[in-house]
Formats: C-alpha cells, sequence, structure tokens
C-alpha cells in the first residue's frame, strides 16, 4: 500500500485500497465468513464494477467500501481515510462529504420534490438555503431533469426516479460514487440512460464510480470489472470502456 | 426546507391514518377540556370567594335555623363591620315546573354591602328597596325564563306553602365569580310577616363582612364563643373554607374527573404511539438510506418526534376548536342555567386551552419516543435490506 500518513488520512492515487478485508457473521453459532482476506486497489477517477453470484458478498464488499459496514479485520482505506478506526457517527459524517449513494429501488422521499429530494444531503452540510439550492438545481441539470424539479416521486417515471438519486447522489459533490444495482430495476432504454449517464459523470467530471450489478451489458460500461465468489475475488478484467 | 420541516411533512404521507388519528387526539383533547372545564368551575367557587366574608349557621346543619336576633349580636364581635341574615326559601314557577332556581329571603339592608360583587343599576336598586314583593333575579335566570324588570311572577313555596307574588325589581350581574347568576332574592320581611308564628323570626344562615381577611379564623371563633352558651350554638367559616369543606364533600368526583382525564390521555397516548410506530415500521428502508446519505441518528429520532408533535398539535388544536362552540355557545350556557348552583360559571379557562395545546404537544413527544428510539437505532445495512 503506498501514500504517505498525514493527519489520519492517507494519500495514493487509489481511491479505494482495501488489504486483508474479512467480514465474518455468526448465526446461532456458526460462523459465516462472507469476505476472506480480500484485498482490491481502485484508482481515483476510475469506473469499476463489481460481479458474482447471489450470496458472493459483493454488496457486503460496497457496504464496507461506503462505510455502511464495519470489517471484521483488515484495513480498509476510502477517500483517503481509513475506515476500519471510525465509529458509526464518524462513519455518517464521513458519508456524508465522501460517498454517493445510488440503490436499486430509489427511495426518494414521496412528501418531497426532486429538488427537495436532492437537496436532502446537502441539509447536513451548514450552506445557506440559496446554495443549496442552487446545487441541487445544478444536479438535476446534470442528469437532465431540471424541468421536473417541481415535481413529486409519484410524478416521475422509474428511469426519472433513478436519475434524481444520482443527482442526489452527486449534489455534495463526493469523491467517490456507489452504485448498488442501480439498473435492476428498470427496462432496457432506461438502464442505457442511466448508464450512459454514471459514464458521463466518470468521464466529464472525473467522478469514481463504484458499481454492484448482475447485469453483462451493465459491467461492459466499466473500465474493470471484478468477479467475487464465496467471498473471494476471482478475476478482474478489463471492461469496455476505455481506461483512462 | 429545513431539517425540521421534514418531520412535518411526513405527516401528509398516509392522509387518511393520520387524519383519524388527529380526530382521535381532537377528541380526547376536548374530553379533557370538557373535564378541566367541570373541575374549573366546580372549584371557582371556592377560589373566587371573598376571603373578608365570614358564614354562620347552626351548629348542627344548616338546613336548621336560628334566632334573627344573632345578627345583630353578631356586629358586636371585635372585627365584623357588617352583617346580614338570610333564609332559604324554596319555591317553583308554575309556568316552568321543571326550571330548578334559589330563592333566597334576604336582610335587604345590608344586603349590598355585604355582597359588594352583585350588581344592578342605581333605580332597580332603589326600586327593590321600596318595594316589599320586589325581587332581583340574576341575569342568567333571567333570560331562561324570559323575566324583564317590571314582570309579576307568582311563585309557589315549598317550605312555606302558597302562592308568592313577587316584582321583578331588578336584573343582576356579578363582578366576581362567586355568585351564581340563577338566583332570586327578596326581601325577608316579606316572608317572615307572612309566615305562621312558630316560623317567624329564625334565619338560615348570617353572612359578615370582617375588616381583616387574615382574622376570619379567629373572628369565626370569636363569634361561636359569642353564642357558646346559648340553647342554639354557631358555626362559623370564612366563606373559602365553607366553599372548600364543601369540595371536600366532592373530593372523590373530583378525583374521579382526574382519572378519567389521565386514562383517555394514556389511552390517546398508546394510539398515537401506535400510528408513529407503524409509519416508522413502513419507513424502515428509507431511513436506511437517509442514514447511509450522512443522517445521523438523532436527525432521524427528529423526524419521528417532529411528526409525532406535528400530528399531536394538530389534534390539539382540534380539540379546542372543536371545544369553544360547544361550551361557549352551548352546553357552556346550558350548565350556567340548569345547574347554577354547582357550576355558575360554566366556560372555558385560557389556562384550561393552554394546558390542552401543552399536552397535546407533550403526547405527541411521549408516544414518539419509542418509535423514535428505534428508528435512531436501525441498522443501516439491515434497513436498505428492508423492502417496504
Amino acid at each position: 500500500m503506498s501514500g504517505e500518513k498525514e493527519n489520519g488520512q492517507k494519500k495514493s492515487g487509489h481511491i479505494i485500497e482495501l488489504r486483508k478485508v474479512s467480514k465474518t457473521y455468526y448465526r446461532a453459532k456458526e460462523k459465516l465468513e462472507v469476505l476472506s482476506d480480500l484485498d482490491l486497489d481502485i484508482e481515483e477517477g476510475s469506473f469499476e464494477a463489481l460481479m458474482g453470484p447471489s450470496g458472493s458478498g459483493k454488496s457486503t464488499l460496497l457496504n464496507i467500501i461506503a462505510g455502511l459496514d464495519s470489517a471484521s479485520s483488515g484495513q480498509v482505506n476510502v477517500a483517503g481515510s481509513e475506515l476500519s478506526q471510525m465509529n458509526d457517527n464518524r462513519r455518517a459524517r464521513w458519508r456524508a462529504g465522501n460517498i454517493g449513494f445510488i440503490f436499486q429501488t430509489y427511495n426518494m422521499m414521496p412528501v418531497l420534490t426532486a429538488l427537495e429530494n436532492v437537496e436532502l444531503p446537502l441539509l447536513l452540510t451548514g450552506l445557506p438555503s440559496s446554495e443549496r439550492k442552487k446545487r441541487a438545481e445544478t444536479a438535476l441539470r446534470v442528469v437532465g431533469l431540471e424541468g421536473r424539479s417541481s415535481h413529486y416521486p409519484r410524478q416521475l417515471s422509474g428511469g426519472q426516479e433513478q436519475r434524481v438519486t444520482i443527482a442526489r447522489a452527486i449534489v455534495a459533490d463526493p469523491k467517490l460514487i456507489v452504485a448498488d444495482e442501480p439498473t435492476g430495476d428498470l427496462d432496457r432504454h432506461s438502464a442505457d440512460e442511466i448508464l450512459a449517464l454514471l459514464e458521463k459523470l466518470n468521464k466529464e467530471f472525473n467522478k469514481s464510480i463504484l458499481m454492484v450489478t448482475h447485469d453483462p451489458a451493465a459491467a461492459e460500461r466499466a473500465k474493470r470489472v471484478h468477479h467475487l465468489d464465496k467471498g473471494r475475488l476471482l478475476e478482474t478484467h478489463e471492461g469496455s470502456a476505455p481506461r483512462a | 426546507m429545513r431539517l425540521s420541516s421534514i418531520g412535518v411533512r411526513n405527516v401528509a404521507r398516509n392522509k387518511f391514518r393520520n387524519s383519524l388519528t388527529i380526530v382521535g387526539v381532537g377528541v380526547a383533547i376536548l374530553t379533557f377540556v370538557l373535564l378541566q372545564t367541570v373541575l374549573v368551575s366546580w372549584t371557582s367557587a371556592a377560589k373566587y370567594a371573598a376571603q373578608d366574608r365570614v358564614a354562620t349557621r347552626h351548629k348542627v346543619s344548616f338546613i336548621m335555623t336560628m334566632p334573627l336576633k344573632y345578627g345583630q349580636e353578631i356586629l358586636q364581635v371585635p372585627g365584623v363591620t357588617k352583617a346580614m341574615y338570610a333564609s332559604w326559601f324554596g319555591a317553583k314557577d308554575a309556568k316552568h315546573e321543571n326550571e330548578f332556581f334559589a330563592t333566597i329571603a334576604v336582610q335587604t339592608a345590608t344586603f349590598f354591602d355585604v355582597y359588594d360583587e352583585i350588581q344592578v343599576s342605581a333605580g332597580e336598586k332603589q326600586s327593590w328597596l321600596e318595594t316589599k314583593k320586589g325581587a332581583i333575579v340574576g341575569d342568567v335566570l333571567a333570560k331562561k325564563l324570559g323575566w324583564k324588570v317590571g314582570d309579576r311572577i307568582t311563585l309557589q313555596g315549598t317550605i312555606y306553602p302558597g302562592d308568592w307574588e313577587f316584582v321583578i325589581s331588578g336584573i343582576y350581574s356579578a363582578k366576581r365569580r362567586s355568585i351564581d347568576r340563577s338566583t332570586l332574592f327578596f326581601h325577608y320581611d316579606y316572608m317572615n310577616d307572612a309566615i305562621p308564628l312558630r316560623m317567624k323570626d329564625k334565619v338560615g344562615w348570617i353572612v359578615s363582612r370582617i375588616q381583616d381577611p387574615g382574622q376570619a379564623a379567629n373572628i369565626s371563633t370569636a363569634i361561636d364563643r359569642h353564642f357558646e352558651e346559648r340553647d342554639i350554638q354557631t358555626l362559623s367559616q370564612s366563606e373559602r373554607a365553607l366553599n372548600t369543606s364543601f369540595l371536600g364533600m366532592v373530593s372523590t368526583i373530583l378525583k374521579a374527573l382526574d382519572l378519567v382525564s389521565a386514562v383517555i390521555m394514556l389511552i390517546m397516548l398508546l394510539i398515537l404511539g401506535n400510528t408513529i410506530a407503524m409509519g416508522v415500521r413502513e419507513r424502515t428502508h428509507e431511513y436506511g438510506v437517509l442514514r447511509a446519505i450522512g443522517f445521523l441518528p438523532k436527525h432521524i429520532a427528529g423526524f419521528v418526534f417532529g411528526e409525532a408533535m406535528f400530528i399531536g398539535t394538530l389534534g390539539g388544536i382540534f380539540g379546542v376548536a372543536l371545544a369553544y362552540p360547544l361550551v361557549e355557545r352551548g352546553v357552556g350556557r346550558f350548565i350556567e342555567e340548569n345547574m347554577g348552583g354547582f357550576f355558575p360559571y360554566f366556560r372555558i379557562e385560557p389556562s384550561t386551552v393552554v394546558a390542552a395545546l401543552v399536552l397535546s404537544l407533550a403526547l405527541g413527544f411521549l408516544a414518539a419516543g419509542l418509535p423514535a428510539y428505534r428508528a435512531a437505532k436501525l441498522n443501516v445495512v439491515d434497513s436498505l435490506r428492508r423492502v417496504g
């Protein structure tokens, strides 16, 4: 692992550095090892995909990288911070500033408009209301939904809702976007639009993206694809997208 | 948009369920307001009683009489400035057989000195003093029975049988809530001159004004000591003590009303808590998303508390909004007219409204306690796995 320590943060060309990361659950007295001694480096500005069969540990790995869950052992360095030393609240604050989330189900708040849903993460930043609104409008413009800012989720299609959640994911200008099956609930056409949008974020805005997917067509958009099975990284190969 | 507004806006999510809950809280608050108004009204006679008045009655029971001359003798007790005797008459209006109201024969000469909170115009007062058959009636009673100044009425005596004719000389109101505005007062002499000899010159009670309210207990003792060696002994108490002792007799009822209020609030707390808990359970995945994007447990708890307290407050406002017209334009007047002896002033006190609104807010806060704790403690990963 390269890089130097500076105020508890490390600098390297990697947005993600995992070393000997394991995750073990106990169900009754049965030990379940979901991830085993996993090493992974992902470069800053990269668009990479995690694939694997159900139960392979890809969502668990994504959760650990995103700071939603903690590893049982090993080192997890993401966006320059060592997550294994953080408690829940510190990880939450870290997530707010560094991670943008895109989920399979869109989970917008139904009582808020598209603009207000996008504004949500900014409520934690202390920015003035006018600045929050401006940034939310910009994020909606990036995803092509500037005309839908006052629409409620029920007035949007599935693809539009997912684009709003992408705008919510980028509005706080995070270093890393994690996407868990972002096209899982969409038809092919809408899925392609979402994938094109993720590519745009990666290429034009230099956002690092890590995406969990079952969809080979989605994985093809990534620069690299990591295959997991039974908690171990089996192989990594280039996606169809050109390397930066 | 503000963080604090999110909990409030969540109320709009399940409009039907939340509307029913708001109505439920409203009805509970309405019940609370009505019960509190009963309690406040019931205790107002003691609360607003004059502190410088001492009432003296027969030592054995208030239904037994004392000699008329006791009134003059009480004036000799140091500290007593004025005294007025009175007797319960007991009569009903043949035209309004079912309407009960108090009829009291009073010593007219000192009546207004002792009861200075009773207000009647100078002309009507003069007319009453000059008319032997004259009577003054409370404005509530006059309105109820349609009596006007100058009307001649005939009442049927229940203690002193026969038809008794009166002229309505005046209609009184009251400066303080200690006075029942549904009573008919008339000249003691009119009654005394007409009743059999064996009943003459006897009074039911004597009310004295004293110089120093702080000396009420001592003066009461002095009055009773004055008549200690007589055949008929007395029991004297300040008006407030008298009213309070009456309240003591019904304290069990008052406590029962308090208990009923508390039970209704407890039921409402559980209903509101259930509504909030259902909302939290339905939003588990959403709370997981919010936690994922950086919201802290305290934020999630804040959303739940905000929603519950908003529902509670809306319910409180709804309950008070129901109670006001109900009491002020309906029940209140009916009770004052028909049960003025117990509830001379049956109106909603501002303090009751404030208590109701604070209570509804507190209900919301308490109801949200457990759901908010559980929402704040949700595991992010587990929450995200939950669908719906």
